[in-house]
């Protein structure tokens, strides 16, 4: 596989503020890689510097193997939506997509009512962009975005404001251009659930620093299981895990529950464990871990070991 | 830059400003004409119906007219600016959306500019009793004027592309275009060498060009276009490298 972004040592400062930390990172062609992270991360940031909105600090930049002023040519075979998609108020679909198709040299005007029937927007050609739903904007910047046939994508809360059947649509859509067209796909959303059904590849990101990146297998893996304890005295539970395991990870939880998150082949010692002790367990099962609480185990601090 | 100019040609000829503008413009140049051709025609002894007081309408509206001028600029710098993330994304250049945008509206600009002399000789050829001299003197006269108003337009695209706030863009056009040669003229009035200093001064030179003109005394002047080029190059200077290193997003 050959890297279509790579990053070195990229790094961003606001003012003294280092939004980003020094950034090594790569994605490779026919991945869909999710870019996740809490509002404020890092991310939107990330992907300004790799669409050239923002100048980055210090470090590398390169795009299909392309740096500096050669990247000028490796970005054409990109398509960027980053935040809010901005058109023409005043103008139709037609008529912003048709200013974007004459700046971006594709010679083919029927691109357009193709790019508006991929994503949906085929019956609103009169409509003005100034009149549209926030998931027509939505919408409109997924057409801009693959305008130009792109080969990478990179998506930036694209599904944002679209109801749920068209968060399946846009889902369906980028499986699609990944797998018919070969179309390299870094995408983030708020919406882990959306992002496991999507992505290939998970990369977390925390204060502007990667703190993990998994493949869907490994994540999968990782995220596999967990032990859901309800037991009468948490503080005790927590006493007697500690002791008993040295590198325990667990989560202390309302309702006297305690998840934790490693040691899961060890289930059944931990229970006879809280019951030689006197400890009153209510309920004891094995689950699995969405990405969310995934991601939240990996991201925040509260009740974490 | 090619296809941007294209694009921003696309949608510099769908904006609805340009061609009100551009409307409004020749209907109150058709009016004042009128007006005055008509109270001529009512009173004999009305001092006023002449092309050179038609003409000098014009001349000593420099600072309207560079008002004006922030329309034109406007149409490509205004709001729509947001949009140019979008090309930065494809890869064009800061550089590329600077220039194009000052090209394109300069030349709708100059084209207006030029139409509506030619509509004011018309107009003043056609309704007023001829003068000698009158029309040549005007076209010296709005030569003259070239300079300064195309510095005041580039300096209103500098500052729009900085996203410099319309108030106080509009607050530094009055303060250079109105106020300069007073205030050089103020400071350096006891210093030798530089009392005459004010005489460069863009407001001075408005002034005194009209002035020359009511006097049927003006002449090619080569310090209009020094002031014109030392305006015009420093905006560009600091636009074009302060834009080009500006954080779009």
């Amino acid at each position: 596989m050959s890297a279509v972004i790579q990053t070195y040592t990229l790094t961003k400062k606001f003012k003294q503020d280092e939004v980003i930390k020094p950034l090594d990172f790569s994605v490779e062609k026919g991945e869909i890689c999710a870019l996740i992270g809490k509002n404020g991360a890092g991310k939107s940031t990330i992907f300004k510097m790799l669409s050239g909105q923002l100048t980055p600090t210090t470090g590398e930049i390169y795009l299909f193997g392309k740096s500096g002023k050669d990247m000028i040519q490796a970005k054409r075979r990109m398509g960027f939506m980053i935040e809010t998609p901005v058109f023409f108020p005043d103008f139709t679909a037609i008529q912003n997509l048709e200013y974007f198709r004459i700046q971006r040299g594709v010679a083919e005007k029927k691109r357009i009512n193709e790019v508006l029937e991929i994503v949906g927007l085929a019956n609103q050609k009169k409509k003005k962009f100034g009149e549209y739903s926030m998931g027509m904007k939505q919408r409109l910047g997924i057409a801009l975005s693959l305008l130009s046939s792109p080969d990478c994508l990179v998506l930036d809360e694209p599904i944002n404001g679209l109801d749920a059947e068209g968060i399946m649509e846009i889902r369906r859509l980028l499986i699609q251009l990944n797998q018919e067209k070969q179309i390299t796909i870094l995408i983030s959303s708020h919406i882990l659930t959306e992002l496991q059904l999507v992505a290939t590849r998970f990369v977390f990101i925390k204060n502007g620093v990667i703190v993990e990146d998994v493949s869907k297998q490994l994540l999968d893996e990782k995220s596999r299981k967990q032990i859901h304890l309800k037991v009468d005295d948490t503080g005790k539970t927590a006493q007697l895990l500690e002791r008993a395991y040295e590198d325990i990870q667990y989560k202390s939880l309302p309702d006297q529950i305690i998840t934790i998150q490693n040691h899961i082949e060890k289930a059944g010692e931990i229970n006879r464990l809280l019951i030689k002790n006197d400890v009153l367990v209510m309920e004891f099962r094995v689950e699995a871990l969405n990405l969310e609480e995934y991601f939240l185990g990996l991201v925040e601090g509260a009740g974490e070991k | 830059m090619i296809n941007y100019l294209k694009s921003e040609n696309y949608r510099l000829l769908r904006k609805k400003s340009l061609y009100l503008t551009t409307a409004i413009c020749f209907i109150l140049i058709t009016a004042a004409a009128f007006v005055l051709y008509y109270f001529n025609e009512a009173d004999s002894h009305f001092p006023y119906g002449t092309s050179s007081f038609f003409y000098s309408n014009v001349l000593g509206m420099g600072v309207l007219i560079i008002i004006i001028s922030f329309v034109y600029n406007a149409t490509l710098t205004g709001k729509d600016i947001s949009l140019t993330k979008q090309a930065v994304s494809f890869g064009i250049s800061q550089s590329s959306i600077f220039w194009s945008k000052l090209m394109l509206t300069l030349c709708y600009f100059m084209f207006v500019c030029i139409a509506g002399i030619l509509l004011m000789i018309g107009l003043g050829e056609i309704l007023f009793a001829k003068e000698p001299e009158t029309t040549g003197n005007f076209l010296i006269a709005s030569f003259n004027m070239v300079p300064i108003v195309l510095s005041g337009f580039i300096l209103i695209h500098t500052l729009k592309m900085l996203k410099i706030s319309d108030i106080y863009n509009i607050i530094i056009i009055a303060f250079i275009y109105i106020f300069s040669g007073d205030l050089l003229y103020f400071v350096f009035r006891q210093m030798n060498g530089w009392n005459e200093f004010y005489l460069f001064a863009p407001s001075t030179q408005l002034n005194d060009n009209l002035m020359s003109f009511m006097h049927q005394s003006v002449q090619l002047d080569y310090h209009y276009w020094v002031t014109g080029i030392v305006i015009s190059v420093i905006a560009l200077f600091i636009g074009a490298a302060t834009f080009t290193k500006q954080d779009i997003g």
